[in-house]
């Protein structure tokens, strides 16, 4: 499996897949400048990956001050279709998001990926301050 | 006359400004100014909840004025336009705010003022529905924004979203958003 790391900088995430947990984990705040040409690479290897018969994917998302702003927000919707497409033809995906317990904004976001999509998708509350 | 920067410092003061910027915006410079939001926020204490919305409506407030001047950078306005940004944070009775404004073609103003105007008699749940929609529609290649930076902006708002619009001359104006968080 091809690998996939990015290094996380101010205004976007570390992107990495840790090919022995099939994991892969965006960690980090995401408002760069142009979010639609950030998250391309992303997308198209996820693309690749799921293109393999009976992948397994798990996708862990953190963010440290868990902000996205509108157009990173557009991409990882983009990139969650892709999971629910490959869970809706029974491929074995699940989403886990990640959040500051102490920040209801950044719960209700998680909560407003999950409305729309039948994928397993968890929301796990984290207590940054004790970190 | 000279430029008396305490006369500057009073007046921004005395409208309750905290940080603001006033010059052509960089995404460099969006960073540095979104870094000085979060930690004058944390120092005073605000709620991770405040110190969010109001990070969240900056960075879509700088990014809308950033995305136009890309968007006109090679028409006949782009310098004037890119030059032309501001963005102040501050604290009033009503809370915390964040207003930018710009320069912008009166071409654009139609169709800006018309997005706003539906927006202003939308309430949440209808705000909501308009976001998602707006997620949902296939992104044109090229494009720097989702469109959905105003309808964020009026989600997290604690009033209707304010603008003006000052006409400058024949070609442009100068158009304000205040956002109440």
């Amino acid at each position: 499996m091809s690998n996939l790391y990015i290094e996380q900088t101010k205004s976007t995430p570390r992107i990495q897949f840790e090919a022995d947990s099939n994991k892969l984990r965006i960690e980090g705040q995401s408002y760069p400048e142009n979010a639609f040409k950030f998250y391309e690479p992303v997308l198209d290897w996820i693309d690749d990956h799921l293109h393999q018969p009976s992948q397994e994917m798990v996708l862990e998302i953190f963010f440290h001050m868990p902000y996205i702003n509108t157009s990173s927000s557009k991409c990882v919707m983009m990139l969650l279709e892709k999971l629910e497409n490959a869970h809706l033809a029974g491929q074995n995906v699940t989403v886990r998001w990640y959040y500051d317990k102490e920040n209801e904004a950044a719960l209700e976001c998680a909560e407003e990926f999950k409305e729309d999509l039948t994928v397993p998708f968890k929301i796990y509350p984290v207590d940054e301050d004790n970190e | 006359m000279e430029l008396n920067l305490l006369e500057l410092q009073k007046v921004l003061q005395s409208y309750g400004v905290l940080i603001n910027f006033s010059g052509r915006f960089t995404q460099a410079v969006i960073e540095e100014l979104g870094d000085a939001v979060q930690k004058y926020l944390e120092t005073e204490a605000a709620s991770k909840n405040n110190t969010f919305n109001v990070f969240s409506v900056f960075i879509e407030q700088t990014q809308n004025i950033k995305n136009y001047e890309t968007q006109k950078a090679s028409s006949l306005l782009g310098e004037r336009i890119a030059n032309s940004g501001i963005v102040a944070i501050g604290k009033s009775e009503a809370g915390y705010f964040v207003s930018s404004g710009n320069v912008i073609d009166n071409m654009d103003l139609g169709a800006l003022a018309m997005r706003l105007d539906e927006m202003a008699n939308l309430d949440k749940a209808a705000l909501k529905k308009l976001y998602k929609e707006q997620m949902k529609k296939v992104i044109t290649p090229g494009s720097t924004g989702a469109g959905l930076g105003l309808i964020d902006m009026a989600r997290r708002a604690s009033r209707p979203l304010d603008y003006s619009i000052v006409k400058l001359d024949e070609s442009t104006s100068f158009f304000t958003l205040k956002v109440y968080v």
